[in-house]
């Protein structure tokens, strides 16, 4: 209850700023917080990455392991994506199975790997339908701050692009490295009183009535896209919306893959 | 190696459908009897089925939102809908597309005129064809409404996907699973407000904002199928049962 | 011919004659509801179906839930449980009701006929009995839609009396669609299957007179049989 008219009082102030033209960290409409990417971080992965943007914290760590294909798909590696809100990272959030929230946050960055085809599935077999790689990507928030799914994003990519095939683990030779084709980024915005604002704080993501999150490649493709929360967007929001993810992701690509 | 399927042939899909052609669509309002409104919906060879219960005293009570009616959204593939059997009960693409079509809810239902309750929907997929989401949402529009459920608007949904390099409307299975990418999107068709929206699979700029009004067009196809079903029911009852009297 | 809307359906741009049923979004009323539209006096939409919810003064039939000293708790057929205290009995209780004999006075599953006294912004609601009704003796309940009732009751309540009368049965409709009547098993049949059609074609106009005709029509029937 408590928690309750706080969070009331802060969507409220962060409304009234925005009709102001403002935000609660002094940033422009179209300005991200600042990002960092650390790379290689852990050492038993095959592949990590953590993502700072703002106070938002975020490690993607994957592992490759081999295993057996899907009987439809007898001649490709597997991706499956995985998302952890652990209770460290939010009074919100609570111990147990994945709830929507996770789930929603792994499908959407899924999503966008897999719409990019930015791995190549064929490169991953080993043997048709017996031995394929099987790439697990797991995303550990730390901190919510806010726009997890663009952290997590990117962090799923940049682990991706310095991926090691742990050959000899297993006892086989070849190549130890996985040539990315595309570096798919995500780009948050959320609308809250009429304005479009880039990259949510937590207050702001709260805020808001819709948010969209909007994968995009290299070319300016899109390979994926999500609306969530309760309220509704005309076309032209979504034009906007999809516009600033086009650039957006170029800026971040550009700067920190 | 899968074969490669040719989806389009001479202008026309593997269905005999143009680019902006829907599947057949079929409505039954009110047709289960314990549930507080429900509908029957048939879009192609999808078969589904919505019930709506309450509001009614939502459990637990730690769950209740004391200013307004908390809504819950079930969607749920039964064992038998799909070529594999699906594994009974919540998977993680149930949840999320759950989730979702309760989302595309949320900006019509008059959630504030019933604190503490729950709003419940339950979406069954009897048979499933591809758009079962879509499907789901439009049957779900029509049992709320049916269970006289205060809303500003009814939501349609459709998806639009890209096959063989062209966008068109309402895959079907064989056109989602060898498409290029699918768009499922919900909306209130009298003030075109997007209210679910997803995409996967790779589309460029142009192609999604083609696809978007494509799906924004068939929306107000569809809301106009489902205001009829609703609207004609009665009347049909109505005149059946004149007719009936007269004879 | 009543006419049917949905939800979203425009109605009118007199937005000081929106009533229930309706919400007015920039200067324009609009359905919110699935059901009959009526102009007269208020734009109203009458819904098809839908809870009923309490409102101050309503007088209603209750189930007896849960016994809960000092209150009963009663199901009043809507989203909310209502209570309907201990003091309400204490008038014509033989001696005081204690946490101990509730139940000889008002057992679960005893139907009470109460009126609303009071609906919080919580959503609690405070009943009290309405003495005048005695639901124990014989009879039976039918639920119908609670949007439905005022077509029970017909216009200055033509239809109601109509059944009183063709029926012979004592029949008492509350507020939240739930209707007591009792008499011979027969009449009971009876109101019981005009009210149902009462409450399946409530969206139908000429009502009256064609359950008028159906109960004239059913007399005529009865009573060649009996002549044989």
């Amino acid at each position: 209850m408590g928690l309750e008219i706080v969070n009331d009082v802060r969507t409220d102030y962060v409304c009234d700023l925005v009709k102001n033209g403002k935000r609660e960290d002094g940033r422009g409409f179209r300005e991200y917080r600042d990002i960092s990417v650390e790379r290689d971080v852990i050492k038993r992965a095959e592949g990590s990455a953590r993502v700072k943007i703002g106070d938002t914290d975020v490690l993607v760590g994957v592992k490759v392991e081999l295993g057996t294909p899907f009987p439809d798909t007898p001649d490709k590696g597997v991706i499956i994506t995985n998302a952890e809100l652990v209770p460290l990272a939010s009074p919100e959030f609570e111990s147990g199975p994945p709830n929507e929230n996770s789930i929603q946050l792994a499908r959407v960055v899924d999503r966008g790997i897999r719409g990019s085809e930015a791995i190549d599935l064929d490169k991953l077999c080993i043997e048709e339908g017996e031995k394929v790689w099987m790439v697990f990507i797991d995303i550990h928030v730390l901190d919510d701050n806010g726009n997890l799914a663009d952290a997590a994003a990117l962090g799923a990519i940049a682990s991706l692009l310095n991926l090691r095939i742990p050959n000899e683990r297993y006892g086989l030779t070849g190549e130890n490295t996985l040539p990315m084709r595309d570096t798919p980024v995500a780009v948050t915005t959320v609308e809250i009183e009429g304005n479009i604002l880039v990259d949510p704080s937590f207050d702001e993501g709260n805020a808001a009535a819709s948010s969209v999150t909007v994968i995009s490649n290299a070319d300016g493709t899109l390979s994926g896209m999500q609306k969530s929360g309760s309220g509704g967007l005309k076309e032209a929001q979504i034009a906007e919306m999809v516009e600033i993810g086009i650039e957006k992701a170029g800026e971040i690509r550009g700067k920190y893959l | 190696m899968k074969e490669e399927i040719e989806l389009i042939k001479d202008g026309k899909r593997l269905d005999g459908r143009g680019f902006d052609e829907l599947r057949p669509i079929k409505i039954e309002v009110g047709v289960l009897k314990r549930a507080d409104g429900s509908c029957y919906l048939e879009l192609g060879d999808n078969k589904v089925i919505a019930a709506v219960y309450g509001p009614r005293e939502m459990h637990p009570r730690h769950a209740q939102d004391a200013k307004m009616a908390v809504v819950k959204f079930r969607y749920n593939m039964a064992p038998f809908s799909t070529d594999d059997r699906k594994r009974p009960g919540p998977d993680r693409r149930s949840v999320e597309i759950s989730k979702v079509c309760r989302e595309a809810f949320n900006p019509v239902i008059m959630r504030e005129l019933y604190p503490k309750t729950g709003i419940e929907v339950y979406v069954e997929l009897l048979q499933s064809d591809a758009g079962t989401r879509t499907a789901g949402i439009n049957a779900a529009s029509i049992a709320l409404a049916d269970a006289g459920i205060p809303m500003k608007d009814l939501v349609s949904s459709v998806a639009v996907g890209k096959i063989d390099g062209e966008m068109v409307l309402d895959l079907n299975a064989v056109e989602d699973n060898n498409g290029e990418a699918d768009m499922p999107i919900a909306m209130i068709a009298r003030t075109n407000t997007i209210t679910a929206l997803q995409m996967d699979g790779r589309l460029t700029k142009e192609e999604f904002e083609r696809g978007l009004k494509l799906a924004v067009g068939a929306c107000h196809q569809i809301y106009e199928l489902q205001r009829t079903a609703l609207v004609t029911r009665y009347n049909q009852n109505y005149e059946s049962k004149s007719k009936r009297e007269e004879e | 011919m009543y006419q049917v809307v949905v939800p979203g359906d425009f109605l009118s741009e007199e937005t000081k004659r929106a009533g229930e049923g309706t919400y007015v979004e920039e200067g324009k009323v609009y359905a919110s509801q699935y059901g009959i539209v009526n102009v007269r006096g208020e734009i109203k939409v009458v819904a098809l179906s839908g809870k009923y919810m309490p409102s101050n003064g309503d007088v209603v039939i209750g189930r007896i839930t849960e016994i809960s000293f000092p209150f009963w708790i009663v199901n009043l057929a809507s989203p909310y449980e209502a209570r309907l205290h201990v003091s309400a009995l204490s008038g014509i209780a033989r001696e005081k009701i204690e946490f101990g004999n509730m139940s000889e006075y008002l057992d679960v599953d005893d139907l009470v006929v109460v009126k609303v006294m009071d609906v919080n912004m919580l959503m609690k609601i405070e009943l009290v009995l309405q003495e005048d009704v005695e639901l124990r003796r014989g009879g039976r309940l039918i639920e119908i839609a609670h949007t439905k009732v005022p077509r029970v009751i017909g216009r200055s309540g033509s239809m109601i009396k109509m059944l009183k009368e063709k029926c012979n049965c004592f029949i008492f409709i509350a507020k939240n669609g739930r209707i007591w009547i009792r008499g011979k098993e027969d009449d009971m049949d009876l109101a019981t299957t005009v009210i149902l059609k009462i409450a399946r074609e409530s969206h139908t106009s000429g009502l009256t007179d064609r359950v008028a005709e159906f109960l004239d029509s059913f007399r005529k029937e009865k009573e060649r049989e009996l002549r044989g």
